[in-house]
């Protein structure tokens, strides 16, 4: 009944600038390139994205922005024909299209410029540009068209970059502008960028932000993603708000403010999302961390944490904040720096080297760093610790794990249909509590949860705070490393504040906000 | 204790079906491995015979032995490719020892066994310390191992090595011999081959390894997630690398049960076993991609190329196409596994 009512909205849209329905139907206006109605994505226990709507002009340089989580990356993947939505529409230069894959897409004029580049490292940079799309004499590519072609495009870009050099001695800014000329190349009509200056320096942010205005100039309609707010004022005309997978807003940039859109973003009740902090830090000083630095990621990081206490790591992605755990945690090595834990200097080469100490990393990243999937649920939840479960001889005592395995799955009310299911199939929350239960069972002193709710609903989100909370109780040490705003003014002590690879701050968690740790995570200097 | 019945009890329900796929899986080896046995028996009375029992499992035993050094190694998702090599020159270095150097039997062979532990040990420090793929470092071991036996023998067969060399890989266990009234001996029973029993002592140990210690969960949840293994805190390097010293081991191990059943060392012995090895492993059920694998499904697939080989051969097919058949059956269960895994 929905479908046929929006249709009837379009087509009377189409005759004049009347629109029936509950909603304004955005599509149709002569002047939108791309529209997106009512879009709903539901992923296996998470809704992702529910009833997003609003439209792309062309000429139009159109932020998206969004707290992590609030479904933005979800959204370009559908419009870039990656994710299909389970619902809703997308209306594209008048026409309802439903792209089967991104190539469908591309194809159609709609270009992505990935956070992670996609390039292929090994060609060359017209090879990158022209990928699957050659020129050809025949069966022979033709090498000279390909260059000139090439040539061509980065000339439009005004930039210098030799199109016959490897991609891999490139810089990322220079990448960055091949993908935009592999768009240009194909003659997009729509160009989605996802967070283009987060590895760019100011100076190459400014070229960059020089060939947007020159896209949009030639009726490019372009969507940026960026976390980076300050930037947005020079070069952006509309922003929509999104917050958990909901639209808030979308309106002028000139008639909003960035503390607005901030608030937008965050402002969601408090309530009820975070427990009571039972906890309290002790005077005990668990860890330090004097000066410790890895060239080009993070430089002369220092910081104390004590027993009991929840220390948040906030700042952008990229600003060191995974790094520097990963570092303290053994899993790649540093430079220069001195870790002291529990009073006594530890020299860390491995992360085993950290375990036996006592201390212990959630990944960001469990699929692929915290969880063997293939592997059934008790085996997950004793590997950091077989031997505990197995006597002297290295042989595992059955009744013994079974004890264990059931006690954590008990504890941490992991929903499993039996300890021998593989992990993989279980859902985000239930897997996150595995990895919590590993560490738990190696009776770690001191971890880090690096994003540990990411992807997680709303009712594991609170287990998992709860589960942080009772660790501080009973004297460990945590460590939240989150983008997550409210997550971290709803769960630490302390905040250390990230930017580019050093602590700009360390701020009492009771007296500050969300904007005083936007502002130091965006280095703007000391606030006032 | 009754914490942990209730609740097993309790969800039985749905744990049926995971294993219910696992059962179906074994049986579909298994299966095809009696339709094997069946179809072979009716077709040469002589197949279903207790001798030919014997002679099937006399055969399987290298590629068996082989198979179960290449399961731990592919289980952590690695290859070894240099087993067919090292069991040449481990059992030519056996030799070489009794007959040279005078050593006893049993130390000369020790030293072979060691030799293959060594070449392993080569393979591992390759793959780990000096970061070269699996693939290309026991490459290049295969290559070695196989010059250095071609080298130390100068090309030539050792043979004249005594009854004592023979006795592992021509004894019996519990051969029956009855002297008639006629004076002459008659076989009742010939007895399990040592070979045979070797096997299924160190088959039986390696499953145990795998299934029931540390050392065995640490071996597949390399393969399952190495970087997870790691962050776990588990010694990456030192479980791969025991993969291929163990790998290596049997190989060894396999050369000695080869060259003394022979009574002669070949250095040209054992060219391509890696691959019979491999396949065992593959077909039974264990994935190139790591973290999966039985010993027990590696024993079906070395009696699947074991009994195909020996019904072809009663049967008189050429040799020519029991390779063909061979690898048209390596082709057809990994096709069925995939088919099992893409669900």
């Amino acid at each position: 009944m929905f479908e046929g009512g929006g249709g009837a909205v379009l087509r009377q849209g189409r005759d004049g600038e009347t629109s029936e329905g509950c909603w304004q139907a955005p599509a149709l206006r002569a002047d939108t390139v791309l529209a997106l109605e009512s879009i709903t994505k539901a992923f296996p226990g998470v809704t992702a994205l529910a009833d997003v709507s609003f439209d792309l002009r062309p000429g139009e340089v159109h932020a998206v922005c969004g707290e992590n989580g609030a479904g933005k990356s979800t959204l370009m993947k559908i419009i870039s024909g990656v994710h299909k939505p389970t619902s809703g529409r997308i209306i594209y230069k008048g026409v309802e299209r439903r792209f089967s894959s991104p190539l469908e897409a591309e194809a159609s004029g709609i270009a992505m410029i990935h956070q992670e580049l996609n390039l292929v490292p090994h060609l060359s940079v017209a090879e990158n540009i022209f990928l699957a799309r050659e020129p050809r004499r025949g069966p022979l590519i033709d090498r000279r068209k390909l260059k000139a072609d090439a040539q061509r495009l980065l000339d439009r870009l005004g930039v210098t970059i030799d199109p016959g050099c490897s991609v891999r001695t490139l810089s990322v800014a220079q990448c960055q502008m091949v993908e935009i000329a592999k768009a240009l190349s194909l003659n997009a009509d729509v160009l989605i960028m996802d967070e283009p200056t987060s590895s760019l320096t100011e100076q190459e942010t400014t070229i960059l932000f020089r060939v947007i205005r020159d896209l949009q100039a030639a009726g490019v309609g372009i969507l940026y993603i960026s976390h980076r707010l300050d930037e947005l004022k020079a070069i952006v005309d509309r922003v929509t708000v999104l917050r958990d997978g909901r639209h808030v807003s979308t309106e002028d940039f000139a008639a909003t403010t960035v503390d607005a859109i901030v608030s937008k973003m965050v402002g969601r009740p408090l309530d009820k999302k975070f427990p009571e902090r039972t906890s309290t830090p002790s005077d005990e000083t668990i860890l330090s961390v004097t000066g410790l630095t890895r060239r080009g990621a993070f430089s002369d990081v220092s910081f104390d944490l004590r027993r009991g206490e929840i220390l948040g790591f906030a700042g952008l992605m990229g600003a060191g904040r995974t790094e520097v755990a990963r570092a303290i945690f053994g899993a790649d090595p540093f430079d220069a720096g001195t870790i002291t834990f529990e009073g006594c200097d530890l020299r860390i080469r491995d992360p085993r080297d950290a375990i036996a100490a006592g201390i212990a990393y959630l990944s960001e990243d469990r699929k692929a760093q915290g969880l063997a999937v293939g592997m059934p649920v008790d085996a997950n939840l004793t590997l950091a610790d077989v031997a505990g479960v197995a006597n002297g001889a290295g042989i595992i005592d059955r009744s013994k794990e079974a004890d264990v395995v059931r006690h954590y799955i008990d504890l941490l009310a992991i929903k499993t249909p039996s300890p021998r299911q593989p992990v993989r199939l279980l859902s985000g929350g239930n897997q996150q509590k595995i990895v919590i239960g590993k560490w738990l069972f190696r009776q770690s002193k001191l971890i880090f949860f690096d994003e540990p709710t990411r992807g997680i609903d709303v009712g594991a989100k609170f287990a998992i705070y709860r589960i942080m909370d009772e660790l501080a109780a009973k004297g460990v040490g945590v460590v939240l490393i989150s983008s997550e705003l409210p997550e971290i003014l709803g769960m630490t002590d302390r905040v250390a504040v990230f930017h580019q690879g050093r602590i700009t701050r360390v701020l009492e968690t009771a007296r500050i906000g969300q904007e005083d740790i936007m502002h130091y995570a965006s280095g703007c200097g000391e606030r006032v | 204790m009754r914490a942990t019945l209730i609740p097993s009890f309790v969800t039985t329900g749905r744990r049926l079906s995971d294993r219910q796929k696992d059962i179906i899986q074994k049986f579909a080896a298994l299966g095809s491995l009696l339709v094997l046995i069946v179809v072979f028996a009716l077709a040469s009375p002589a197949f279903f015979s207790v001798n030919n029992g014997m002679t099937i499992a006399l055969q399987v035993t290298s590629i068996g032995l082989l198979g179960i050094g290449a399961t731990y190694v592919i289980i952590t998702g690695g290859i070894d490719l240099s087993v067919g090599s090292v069991l040449a020159l481990s059992g030519v270095v056996a030799a070489l020892c009794v007959k040279e150097l005078g050593f006893a039997v049993p130390l000369g062979m020790g030293v072979g066994i060691l030799t293959g532990a060594l070449c392993g040990l080569v393979n591992g420090i390759l793959v780990t310390r000096m970061r070269l793929p699996p693939f290309i470092a026991t490459l290049g071991t295969m290559l070695v191992a196989r010059g250095l036996a071609l080298q130390i023998t100068g090309a030539r067969a050792v043979s004249g090595l005594g009854d004592a060399f023979g006795e592992l890989g021509n004894g019996a266990l519990f051969r029956m011999v009855t002297i008639g009234d006629d004076g002459f001996p008659t076989v009742t029973f010939p007895g399990i081959p040592y070979p045979v029993v070797l096997m299924t002592v160190i088959a039986l140990a390696a499953a145990f390894v795998l299934t029931r210690t540390v050392f065995g969960r640490h071996v597949y949840a390399v393969g399952s997630n190495t970087e997870a293994a790691r962050l776990s805190g588990v010694d990456v390097s030192r479980i791969v690398t025991l993969t291929y010293v163990i790998s290596g081991t049997l190989a060894g191990l396999t050369g000695c049960v080869l060259m003394s059943r022979l009574v002669t060392a070949q250095p040209n012995e054992g060219v391509m076993y890696e691959l019979d090895a491999i396949a065992s492993a593959v077909i039974g059920g264990t994935s190139l991609v790591g973290g999966v694998g039985t010993i027990s499904g590696t024993a079906i697939g070395a009696f699947v190329i074991g009994i195909l080989r020996n019904g072809l051969n009663m049967n008189g097919v050429s040799a020519f196409t029991q390779q063909i058949i061979i690898g048209l059956v390596i082709l057809l269960t990994v096709w069925i596994d995939q088919l099992r895994n893409r669900r």
